[in-house]
């Protein structure tokens, strides 16, 4: 579904903060992506999007490359980025806001009960200025507006920042049950390993611009010092 | 009462010829971060498109659309040579629109001569308002500017496009990521803004003489009004335009027009010095 080959990119010309990524991700493939701070853990995310032009190296999504392609034209392959921080629109009531997901990609319609029947909250809310939610609710929409648009690949980034824990666990469930009925990929960047317990099978860490070392979550969970060593808690 | 309400009605007049103006300015800043200093040209190409189709024989009335039109497809051709390329530079479209305005000014010159010239009005009829005596014409540009101003709101916030727009006005990288193509909406919104430049220029045309510096007189006030009002918001032109137009038609009706100017800069220094945001900024607080 998604593969990655010696990415190499930067805010900036000549700043590599990612120097040679290599990630593979096949179709149902449930990825997390952890690392600290500054890792370039948004860049990669970014880059894949099609928000940042990489230097080097190749990104092939369901057999297509995509290198420096439009970030529109990612999604309109399937590719849906629900961003660190949310990035709703704020202004926008929470109906206008899950009609952007579908007035950019020809052919959908607006199926609004099937994301209503997983974020029921959107549906009380619809009419409401999307910038008055909670940070909880926020995240549902972005997560529902990314989902309406029927994708075949979720890529997450940081879902549970700045959200309460319980909300948390109730998000990572949620979209665990998501991508099984949908069998739908996802790659998740985070740093809250409940959520990525949760919702991930494997995890992939990224240190200093280069992924150095994959584990299923399983064993992640058996064995705490892995995170301890690959992201220096 | 009998010395309020023409100045009233001015104060509408010129608040909906500034409306005009601004709406299509504050679509392209809003939206692209465009400061366009080639609208006051959009403006005189739809004026001298009025001159040129009444000595055609065209009726007055159809020359709006088509000075519409033609306003759209200069800005169109204008995207596609130049501003295509240079978009994610801003601080180079000023300098890029800025040259364009010296040309199509120019050419307006070599084309029609320096000298101003005259479109016959449509209505020139006075008319009875509660009283007193109003150009007709003068009401008929009220009512245009709301039309206007309606079909434009009504596009902006009930339409697929205009939800797009919006979007890509308030996170540009987002509505990219949700698969809208910006770029295609960068050209339909810089044609737009000429279109809405065009169409004002051809409204102006008979109250005014066509000559190659008309528009200049409204794009100054027209920045302003979008400045205090708040470019982030659509709605921030009709703000702007409010405050503007009615504070130099009331400040000019007492003092002279020189005066006005002075009142009028102060008062939008003050407003911009509170209200970065403008007008619209007080709604979001």
């Amino acid at each position: 579904m998604l593969e990655i080959e010696g990415l190499i990119s930067g805010y900036g010309k000549g700043a590599s903060v990612l120097k040679g990524i290599d990630l593979k991700a096949a179709k149902g493939d449930r990825l997390a992506i952890m690392g600290r701070n500054g890792m370039g853990k948004t860049l990669l995310a970014k880059t894949i999007m099609g928000l940042v032009r990489p230097s080097a190296g190749k990104v092939k999504f369901d057999g297509i490359d995509i290198t420096g392609q439009h970030a529109h034209s990612v999604s309109n392959m399937g590719m849906a980025y629900v961003p660190q921080g949310r990035e709703i629109f704020g202004d926008f009531t929470v109906l206008e806001n899950l009609r952007m997901g579908v007035i950019g990609k020809p052919g959908l319609t607006l199926d609004l009960d099937r994301i209503y029947g997983w974020f029921p909250i959107l549906k009380e809310r619809e009419r409401q200025r999307a910038g008055t939610m909670s940070g909880g609710q926020m995240q549902q929409l972005a997560i529902g507006r990314a989902l309406i648009g029927r994708p075949k690949l979720l890529l997450l980034d940081e879902p549970s920042e700045g959200i309460q824990p319980s909300i948390v666990h109730e998000i990572a469930e949620k979209l665990r049950m998501i991508c099984a009925e949908e069998g739908l990929t996802v790659i998740v960047i985070e740093q809250n390993f409940d959520m990525v317990e949760i919702l991930a099978e494997r995890v992939a860490f990224i240190e200093n611009g280069k992924i150095t070392g994959e584990v299923p979550v399983v064993q992640l969970a058996a064995d705490p010092d892995l995170i301890t060593r690959h992201m220096g808690l | 009462m009998s010395g309020f309400l023409p100045l009233a009605l001015d104060a509408l007049n010129y608040t909906s010829v500034l409306l005009l103006v601004s709406i299509g300015l504050v679509i392209v800043f809003g939206m692209m971060q465009v400061i366009n200093l080639a609208h006051g040209e959009f403006f005189l190409v739809g004026a001298y498109a009025v001159l040129v189709l009444q000595g055609l024989g065209v009726p007055f009335w159809l020359t709006l659309p088509l000075a519409f039109a033609a306003g759209g497809l200069l800005g169109l051709v204008c995207d596609a040579a130049i501003l295509r390329f240079i978009y994610h530079r801003p601080a180079d479209t000023i300098l890029a629109t800025w040259g364009l305005s010296l040309a199509i000014r120019q050419a307006i010159v070599i084309i029609f001569g320096p000298s101003s010239q005259q479109v016959v009005a449509p209505l020139t009829e006075p008319v009875n308002v509660f009283g007193i005596s109003y150009s007709s014409y003068r009401l008929a540009i009220i009512a245009i500017a709301i039309a206007v101003a309606a079909v434009v709101f009504a596009v902006l916030y009930k339409t697929a496009f205009g939800l797009a727009a919006r979007a890509a006005m308030a996170n540009r990288p987002m509505a990219q990521c949700l698969g809208i193509n910006t770029r295609r909406l960068d050209r339909v919104t810089f044609s737009l803004g000429a279109a809405l430049a065009g169409f004002s220029g051809a409204v102006m045309a008979p109250l005014m003489s066509v000559d190659p510096q008309m528009g200049m007189g409204f794009v100054l006030p027209a920045f302003l009004s979008i400045l205090v009002g708040g470019v982030g918001s659509p709605a921030g032109a009709i703000w702007g335009s409010v405050v503007i137009g009615g504070s130099t038609t009331a400040a000019a009706s007492i003092w002279t027009p020189v005066i006005a100017q002075i009142i009028v800069f102060s008062l939008s220094i003050a407003i911009i010095r509170f209200l970065p945001a403008g007008l619209s900024g007080l709604r979001r607080k």
